[in-house]
């Protein structure tokens, strides 16, 4: 050994006091029941979709991270039909909504009805009071009603006429758009993006997929008979398992560069609006969950780099230059990925 | 003499049948339309008669002798001292800096006079179009030409954040065997698994970029015996590094042992055997 005296630990390596050694390189939280559990899910949605791991595996990365999605797609990729696939595994009540141009703030979140009988107001719950909400076509509803989805997103609650509804848990809002059409649909509000945790695009899939999805249909076995997916998750289990997502194992040093890669979206050229803090947050609660659904009791910069496009993508806006230019949001968060480096 | 007047008012009120009217009065249009030119030309007779009856013009009258009217000389004066009757502007009072950039107009003025300035004039804007023309073409295909001028390109909009250490430059047996001495298995199981980065790198094995992950490396090495120890080294050193994992001695030799593998492996050896680690009372958090 060479210069054994002059060594000098780096400023964060402090000895820390005597600890029990941990078992060897293995989890250290027992994630037997959460894997098993999220093959199920994969499985029973596999009954009827094809193709399309990522994204369930992004969709199940929410559902532990207690987030809301907003499902993104051209017409006909299955986008509606995976997020009712998705409630279905769930054994939590489900409502659904189709968003249209003249839906009122009141037809999602209920009103107030007057009852001659005991000259009383009651408050009657809109379709929003349940724990897996799939609003499909989110971006046909104009600004008034998407901003009543504003506090039920973030703060799980309804206020009415001065009184407060909370949610029970879980609370998911699965959410789907078309980013063609533009007749008649209104953009989604910035803050309202913002309360997703992730945007994910659903593309076509593969040739040999979509051989297999005409297969199946040609055969009379590719119907959507969602009778077919059942229940694997109760409202208990997710808790349960939300709880063993929450405490995950995060370095200080993945923390930095979580806060390196959102704080890089303010400062970016292409940029005209960065990140909020609040996706420094998801992406760590996403990288938390999406590691435990990979078997790890601790977050990797492969969790963090995986998950960074899906909860930056609708949080940050071009400069109209860079729109111009045909730029896109996810090309951006690719140059700040390898502008980054990587906590080693 | 003919009055054709006469005879087309005795034809329209002749007392006829209805075709016969209808017959009269489409050749009345007729005539009237052919005949209107002359009928409203004024016969000679009558012009000769009007000017005839023209009045004389008087003679000039040359028995009244008026003075001819003289302005009045003070006057004048007065009012050519006023302001308002100034045409010509007088020449503003100027301080030097003025009278420099007189001096400069003038000079441009008259270089711009000439014919042959004239010219280099006229294709200097050509030549300005054409480079304004050339920059938008190439601002548009977003080409760097700043390195033709000597300089270094233009960086990417993030310029990278500087590496806490440079790999090529670490000399990791030093480094790994205080951070072993002074018992920190979690810095010397880091520092031995950058040096494993290091010779891949060094033998073209793994494209060495400060944003990859461990698992990008991984990814870029050939299935073998090398990629498996590869994988078990990265599994440790995330376990340890990213998991926090509390090194005793003998965990930290099963990492080292694998790290050795992967440096054996690309040596086309065994890997040596590790000296004894003594197991530290404290552990490195």
């Amino acid at each position: 050994m060479e210069n054994e005296n002059t060594f000098q630990p780096a400023e964060n390596q402090v000895a820390a006091p005597a600890a029990a050694v941990e078992p060897g390189f293995a989890p250290r939280t027992d994630f037997a029941r959460l894997t098993a559990q999220t093959a199920e899910i994969r499985a029973e949605i596999g009954k009827i979709i094809v193709g399309q791991a990522d994204l369930l595996e992004l969709l199940l990365t929410a559902v532990l991270a207690d987030g809301h999605v907003l499902l993104e797609g051209v017409p006909g990729v299955a986008k509606t039909l995976m997020a009712k696939l998705l409630a279905r595994t769930l054994e939590v009540p489900f409502s659904r909504i189709q968003f249209t141009p003249d839906m009122m703030p009141s037809d999602v979140l209920g009103t107030s009805v007057f009852r001659q009988n005991t000259g009383e107001f009651e408050f009657r719950r809109g379709p929003i009071f349940a724990s897996v909400v799939l609003i499909d076509e989110i971006n046909r509803a104009p600004a008034k009603t998407q901003s009543a989805l504003f506090e039920v997103m973030e703060e799980r609650t309804v206020t009415q006429d001065g009184t407060t509804y909370a949610m029970t848990e879980p609370f998911l809002v699965l959410a789907t758009q078309n980013p063609i059409e533009q007749e008649g649909t209104y953009r989604l509000p910035e803050a309202q993006l913002d309360r997703f945790l992730f945007k994910l695009h659903v593309g076509y899939p593969t040739l040999a997929e979509e051989v297999q999805i005409l297969t199946g249909h040609h055969g009379g076995q590719g119907s959507t008979n969602l009778e077919a997916v059942q229940p694997i998750l109760s409202a208990a289990d997710l808790a349960q398992l939300r709880q063993q997502v929450r405490q995950q194992r995060v370095e200080a040093n993945i923390l930095e560069y979580i806060a390196k890669l959102v704080g890089q979206t303010r400062a970016h050229k292409a940029l005209y609006l960065g990140a909020s803090p609040r996706a420094s947050l998801a992406l760590l609660n996403g990288a938390k969950a999406l590691a435990a659904l990979r078997g790890r009791d601790f977050v990797t910069p492969e969790d963090v780099q995986f998950l960074a496009p899906s909860v930056l993508r609708h949080r940050i806006m071009l400069t109209p230059e860079r729109e111009m230019e045909g730029g896109t949001p996810d090309e951006v968060v690719k140059q700040i990925i390898q502008s980054v480096e990587v906590p080693r | 003499m003919f009055d054709l007047r006469k005879f087309l008012v005795q034809l329209l009120l002749t007392p006829v049948g209805r075709p016969t009217r209808v017959a009269g009065r489409l050749l009345l249009g007729l005539l009237l339309a052919a005949g209107a030119p002359v009928l409203a030309a004024p016969t000679p007779v009558t012009l000769a008669a009007a000017q005839r009856q023209r009045p004389q013009a008087l003679p000039p009258d040359r028995s009244t002798t008026l003075p001819p009217r003289r302005a009045n000389a003070a006057r004048l004066r007065e009012l050519a001292a006023q302001r308002e009757f100034r045409y010509v502007e007088p020449a503003a009072s100027t301080d030097a800096w003025d009278a420099f950039w007189a001096r400069v107009w003038h000079w441009l003025g008259g270089l711009m006079s000439t014919p042959a300035s004239r010219v280099a004039w006229k294709y200097g804007i050509y030549a300005a179009v054409l480079g304004v023309l050339v920059y938008a073409v190439l601002k548009l295909l977003q080409v760097d030409i700043t390195g033709v001028f000597g300089r270094s390109g233009r960086r990417s909009p993030l310029a990278y954040n500087t590496a806490a250490e440079n790999i090529h430059e670490v000399d990791f047996p030093t480094r790994i065997a205080e951070a072993e001495a002074a018992g920190n298995f979690r810095l010397a199981t880091r520092l031995g698994y950058l040096e494993v980065l290091k010779r891949l790198t060094d033998r073209g094995l793994i494209n060495w970029q400060p944003d990859k992950t461990n698992h990008a490396y991984l990814a870029e090495l050939a299935p073998g015996v090398l990629a498996d120890s590869f994988r078990s080294a990265t599994r440790e050193f995330e376990y340890v590094w990213y998991g926090e994992l509390r090194l005793n001695a003998a965990l930290y030799q099963q990492a080292r042992t694998n790290q050795r593998a992967v440096v054996a492996t690309l040596a086309g050896s065994r890997p040596a055997p590790l000296a004894p680690v003594a197991s530290p009372n404290t552990l490195p958090a």
